[in-house]
């Protein structure tokens, strides 16, 4: 069977009432959690998996893909409408957005951003389609060490691009790393860094860590330095989308889509990078450019929404053919998938076909529900915002108890959100990166059976780490990422 | 009036060396190398923990150099505000009290106490409406995930009340 034949047979999945239930719960999830602050996609999924306990794998990926996607829509809404962007994917939108809102054209700026994301998010899910197989076949050829270098680079590249110093990315990173090596070893069953304590010995649960540091410590952080003032939405205003709209956002969609798919694929890329790029590759194209930071460029909207959305589907091809989580909600899905007794990674397409197809093919149907969900239906997403926030985040706290207790009804479980939520408090004051934390949490690991089984294979010659070109090409890129941004600041500070 | 000089948090440093030297000690009672692998189960922790103490060191030079932390932009907060360690303490203390009571208490009184607590930590001063909000919302919640096979624990266990 080809791409296109399993993608029919995903559709086949994704269409049986159930899940399109279940796309739908998701979908109005998460666009409800991308309306309001103090939770985004990582945190709600994160809450949802003590529900997988319950229902089928298909039927919960369904759902969890709504969230991210839902996610999105939902932090362009509140960027556009009250200039608080969600997520750092969103920051660029709400700089022309939200002027676009103050002009009377609040609705063109939802439109374009809601098309935008819908024509993204499908282009990239068919780019995710006929990509995602051939990348899966190419995985079936890594040999443990290449394993190990790819989860380098991966390593190298998200402690760099991450947060605004290396120092303090590889320090959030080594913190991952060194919790996830607490319990008893895979290889030799002995107990490590446990320190005699029972609770520890089945590990530290990536659940725990997530929402600890990002549902406590974002209670700590914004209880310690709260402003009460009450941020109006602008009234949707204007007309949805008219001809020369429709002309001026075409383009961007397209451009932000190429720019964004394939960063989102390569590991450490993430949200912000292409968003930054589109917008200013967008600014320099622009036939007007006398909008751009006045009136609101409808440009600047379009251009990092689609970039936004497309990247956010490439995220997925090294997580479902690698088994490589390259963002803080990717490590959560793989967590999901671990959570079910599932692998991601090239033998996923062969013996779960299912799941996988039908989780594409919801892609495509949940980004057609987001968008009707989403333009006629703003008004009622708005008026999410007037939850009180002391109570929304008083919310935030009980479900965060319930994801953690709830699990595995441990009391070390809440030590460690108290302690792992103070951390993840002083991380946001000191400005550390949080995602290369859980990425290193749930690589490392990975990273170590891999080098280790490499070496076993070689009686621990070192040598079998770089004796495929696969893995001196990991590596060599994972010293690149390493070794170029200062040579660039040095070169263009003596030029 | 002088500008003030930029806070050296010299204590992170010191907390990011004492963890490294922690991942060193704690690895330093496993084999560090088996004879086929060449690399046992104490390596990695070693290698994180050397690694944390170099990085520490390397903060610890930044911070006498005078880098500057400038804290996370996120929603409903103003990084430039000074801490309000009154609010921090109320919404620690939400979170520190389950640890000690929610196996006796339950999670739905609990959770009343604990949104309280969240709650007046961000100002509110509805004390009445907290507590019940906190109440439904706990029991709800409970109810619900009850339902859906988690194990929160009984109700009311020092009451006997739930299962």
């Amino acid at each position: 069977m080809s791409s296109f034949d399993y993608l029919l047979h995903g559709f086949g999945i994704a269409l049986q009432p159930m899940n399109l239930l279940w796309a739908l719960i998701g979908s109005a999830l998460g666009t409800a959690i991308g309306v309001l602050p103090g939770i985004g996609p990582a945190l709600t999924i994160a809450l949802l998996l003590p529900v997988t306990v319950s229902i089928a794998p298909t039927a919960a990926f369904i759902m969890f893909a709504g969230v991210l996607y839902g996610a999105m829509y939902g932090g362009s809404t509140t960027s556009i409408l009250i200039n608080t962007p969600g997520e750092s994917g969103s920051m660029m939108t709400a700089l022309e957005g939200n002027r676009m809102a103050r002009d009377g054209r609040g609705a063109a700026a939802l439109a374009t951003a809601a098309i935008g994301s819908f024509v993204a998010g499908t282009i990239a899910t068919i780019a995710l389609t006929f990509l995602a197989p051939v990348v899966a076949e190419l995985a079936f050829i890594f040999r443990p060490a290449d394993y190990f270098a790819l989860i380098m680079l991966a390593f190298c590249s998200v402690a760099v691009v991450m947060g605004s110093s290396r120092v303090r990315g590889f320090i959030a990173l080594l913190l991952g790393i060194g919790m996830g090596t607490v319990g008893i070893d895979v290889m030799t069953g002995q107990p490590r860094l446990t320190f005699g304590v029972m609770g520890l010995l089945n590990g530290i649960e990536l659940t725990v860590v997530l929402v600890s540091l990002f549902a406590m410590g974002e209670i700590l952080f914004v209880a310690s330095r709260y402003d009460p003032g009450q941020e109006v939405p602008i009234k949707v205003r204007g007309r949805w989308m008219t001809g020369e709209d429709l002309r001026r956002s075409w383009k961007p969609w397209l451009r932000g889509t190429v720019l964004g798919f394939p960063m989102g694929v390569l590991p450490g890329g993430g949200s912000e990078i292409p968003t930054m790029l589109s917008y200013t590759l967008e600014r320099k194209l622009c036939e007007k450019p006398e909008d751009f930071g006045t009136v609101g460029a409808i440009e600047g909207v379009a251009g990092p929404e689609a970039a936004n959305n497309a990247a956010a589907a490439g995220v997925l091809v090294p997580l479902l053919t690698l088994g490589l989580p390259t963002s803080a909600t990717a490590a959560i899905l793989l967590a999901a998938f671990q959570n079910y007794g599932l692998q991601p990674g090239p033998n996923l397409f062969t013996a779960n076909p299912d799941l996988v197809w039908g989780l594409i093919a919801s892609l495509y149907i949940g980004n057609a529900m987001l968008l009707i969900l989403n333009l006629p239906l703003v008004g009622m997403w708005v008026r999410l915002l007037s939850i009180p926030k002391p109570q929304l985040y008083a919310g935030i706290l009980i479900f965060a108890l319930i994801g953690i207790w709830g699990v595995s009804g441990s009391q070390i479980d809440l030590i460690i959100m108290v302690v792992v939520g103070v951390a993840g408090y002083v991380m946001r004051v000191y400005d550390f990166p949080i995602a290369p934390v859980l990425i290193g949490l749930i690589l490392g690991p990975m990273a170590e059976y891999q080098l280790r089984t490499a070496l076993l294979s070689r009686q621990g010659s070192a040598w079998v780490l770089v004796e495929t070109p696969i893995s001196i090409t990991f590596l060599a890129v994972a010293a690149l990422t390493f070794i170029l941004p200062p040579l660039i600041r040095r070169l263009r500070a003596s030029s | 009036m002088q500008p003030r000089p930029p806070p050296r948090p010299w204590w992170l440093a010191a907390i990011i060396v004492a963890l490294g030297a922690v991942s060193v000690w704690g690895a330093s009672s496993l084999p560090a190398a088996s004879r086929y692998a060449g690399i046992g189960p104490g390596t990695v922790p070693r290698l994180v923990g050397w690694a944390l103490i170099g990085l520490g060191i390397i903060l610890a030079v930044q911070i006498a150099r005078g880098e500057t932390f400038e804290p996370q932009g996120t929603e409903n907060a103003d990084a430039a505000l000074p801490m309000n360690p009154l609010a921090f303490a109320l919404a620690l203390a939400a979170a520190v009290l389950p640890i000690f009571a929610l196996k006796t208490l339950g999670l739905p009184l609990v959770a009343m106490v604990s949104f309280t607590l969240v709650a007046r930590s961000f100002g509110s001063r509805r004390l009445a409406v907290d507590v019940v909000s906190g109440a439904i919302l706990g029991s709800l919640a409970w109810f619900l995930f009850d339902r859906l096979g988690l194990q929160l624990g009984g109700f009311m266990p020092f009451a006997g009340l739930g299962s």
